[in-house]
């Protein structure tokens, strides 16, 4: 436990040492941010309720999009740099040294996502929110992040080359997120439709973020997180025998 | 302790490592010599439980590399060749990351930290972060590592590339204290490092073991012509004709400065031919200065043990640093 703790910190240090944490920050601050000021201005003129899905959807996009920079160099870049050999020859199990790298990545997920909880909060000082839909929502966010950076790891872990791994992660996460435009151009009532549909990211978060805790959803992103970790610890440890 | 019996490696389209078999007690410094591409690596690379062996078996520490990989990592330190560090990372904070990940015990964690630290002459670089340090440095930062968990075992890929003269000497009196407690496996290509480093030594070739011994032991084998070194004052070309009489002399090789003659006598069957030069020598009142048998150089034994099949591979030899 204390070396899985030791290896967390370590990559999360990296975030912070390279400017990836402060560019996405940045990034999902900024388009948020602006976001956010149109729908407080339309919600004034127009006299409606704050619609704080709006906020949250965009918010789920960019860190899904931004995904692969967290995820691109965590093995490529040891594999390129050499480190894996060092890493891989103190006595940590492959699976630990996985997960320590996709344990790193969701707590940058949320500590990048705290500041975007001030608008909830900024909201609910003048207006209402219906604070569980927003937990819900969040809760969304944090799981189809989970996939994403379980998607991310596993490329990572196929390629040597972190580029390589960004743009394939970019890739997947694109088409997770647009899948549901892509269902309207097969009938709806056959097998592709539903799988397409079961897939989507962005049908996953609508229902999340109307207070819908559906376990079909929680299923899949669960699931499909544990299957990527799965698949990556075996790449990394097929390395051995190659 | 390192014990290796017949283990090969194959990679896709090439036999990296073929049947190696040897073994390497507690309390010896053993040294892996051979070209560039000769496998010394790869099997480096399968005692650190870095890759698996295609087929064979290692036993370190008293554990198999293959079945007992995290109890054999426990106990091995390991500095690759390339030496790669998180060069993002301070000297102090790496090692002490290094120290947790080894599972080197909370209590002395900070002490075995300072220990390497000092041993390894790093203390007024501690906070140096690792990428803005020099190529010498940063093979200290990696010895540090490798020896920050007390391991039993070391193992050094060329643990001397790209040193200066006073780094090297430092790392040489490190290694031979190592060499005291531990069992120490090194790779070099500075065949002299080897020799004086080293009580046992390794020659790959082409992913075989092609010699193993002590420096001496290899010497003799290999002496397929016993030499024998004279020095005689006198008429040369006289001298050599005599010589050259003598039974069983294969070659005589002759160099004179003044009247001072320097001759090399190698034999036709590898047998000792000092007793019957000194016979024919005091026969005929030769002023000998000196009658030695000549023992190969490493270089010598190096460069005959691996030309035998030359591929353009033996060529490539000694020139990786």
């Amino acid at each position: 436990m204390r070396s899985f703790l030791a290896l967390v910190r370590r990559e999360l240090g990296t975030y912070f040492v390279s400017p990836v944490a402060y560019v996405i920050l940045t990034v999902v601050l900024l388009i948020s941010g602006l976001v956010f000021s149109h729908l407080v201005a339309r919600m004034v003129e127009a006299a409606v309720p704050f619609d704080y899905s709006g906020i949250l959807a965009v918010i789920l996009w960019l860190f899904v999009i931004t995904s692969p920079l967290v995820t691109m160099r965590t093995v490529a870049e040891e594999k390129s740099k050499g480190t894996i050999e060092i890493a891989l020859t103190a006595p940590v199990p492959e699976a630990q040294w996985i997960l320590a790298k996709y344990a790193a990545a969701m707590v940058l997920l949320l500590f990048l996502a705290l500041p975007t909880v001030g608008f909830a909060l900024l909201i609910s000082r003048y207006g209402q929110v219906d604070a569980g839909a927003v937990a819900c929502g969040y809760l969304g966010v944090v799981l189809s992040c989970s996939l994403a950076y379980a998607v991310g790891l596993f490329i990572s872990a196929l390629c040597s080359n972190q580029i390589t791994a960004g743009i394939l992660t970019f890739t997947v996460a694109f088409l997770l997120l647009v899948t549901s435009i892509l269902a309207g151009q097969v009938s709806s009532s056959s097998a592709w439709s539903r799988f397409i549909e079961y897939v989507d990211l962005s049908a996953c978060y609508g229902d999340f973020v109307r207070g819908l805790l559906d376990v079909r959803r929680l299923v899949y992103l669960l699931s499909g997180t544990v299957f990527f970790l799965f698949l990556s610890v075996r790449v990394v440890e097929s390395r051995r025998w190659r | 302790m390192i014990e290796v019996s017949d283990l090969t490696k194959v990679y896709p389209g090439a036999v990296a490592v073929d049947g190696v078999s040897f073994r390497v007690e507690r309390g010896q410094v053993a040294g892996f010599v051979g070209p560039n591409g000769a496998g010394k690596t790869t099997t480096m690379r399968i005692l650190a439980g870095f890759l698996a062996p295609t087929r064979g078996s290692a036993v370190v520490a008293g554990f198999d590399v293959v079945r007992d990989s995290l109890e054999v990592r426990r106990r091995v330190g390991y500095l690759p060749e390339t030496n790669p560090l998180y060069g993002e990372m301070r000297v102090e904070d790496y090692l002490e990351f290094r120290a947790t990940v080894k599972k080197v015990p909370p209590a002395r964690r900070r002490r075995r930290v300072e220990e390497v630290i000092d041993r390894c002459g790093l203390r007024e670089r501690r906070r140096s972060i690792i990428q803005h340090l020099s190529k010498g440095l940063r093979q200290r930062v990696g010895m540090a590592d490798a020896l920050v968990h007390e391991p039993e075992v070391v193992i050094l890929d060329e643990p001397t590339l790209g040193l200066d003269p006073n780094q090297v000497r430092d790392v040489r009196e490190l290694i031979l204290g190592l060499g005291r407690d531990r069992t120490v496996l090194l790779s070099s290509h500075i065949l002299s490092e080897v020799e004086r480093l080293c009580g046992r030594l390794l020659i790959m070739h082409r992913g075989k073991l092609v010699a193993s011994g002590t420096p001496e032991e290899i010497s003799n084998r290999l002496m397929r012509t016993g030499r024998v070194r004279l020095e005689i004052r006198g008429d040369g070309r006289a001298i050599k004709a005599g010589l050259e009489a003598v039974p069983r002399v294969a070659r005589v090789l002759w160099s004179a400065r003044g009247d001072l003659n320097t001759y090399l006598v190698e034999s036709s069957d590898g047998s000792d031919l000092r007793p019957e030069l000194f016979r024919v020598c005091a026969g005929r009142s030769w002023e000998v200065l000196e009658l030695a048998s000549e023992r190969l150089s490493l270089e010598e034994v190096f460069s005959i043990v691996t030309a035998e099949s030359p591929g353009g591979r033996a060529a490539a030899s000694g020139g990786g640093a």
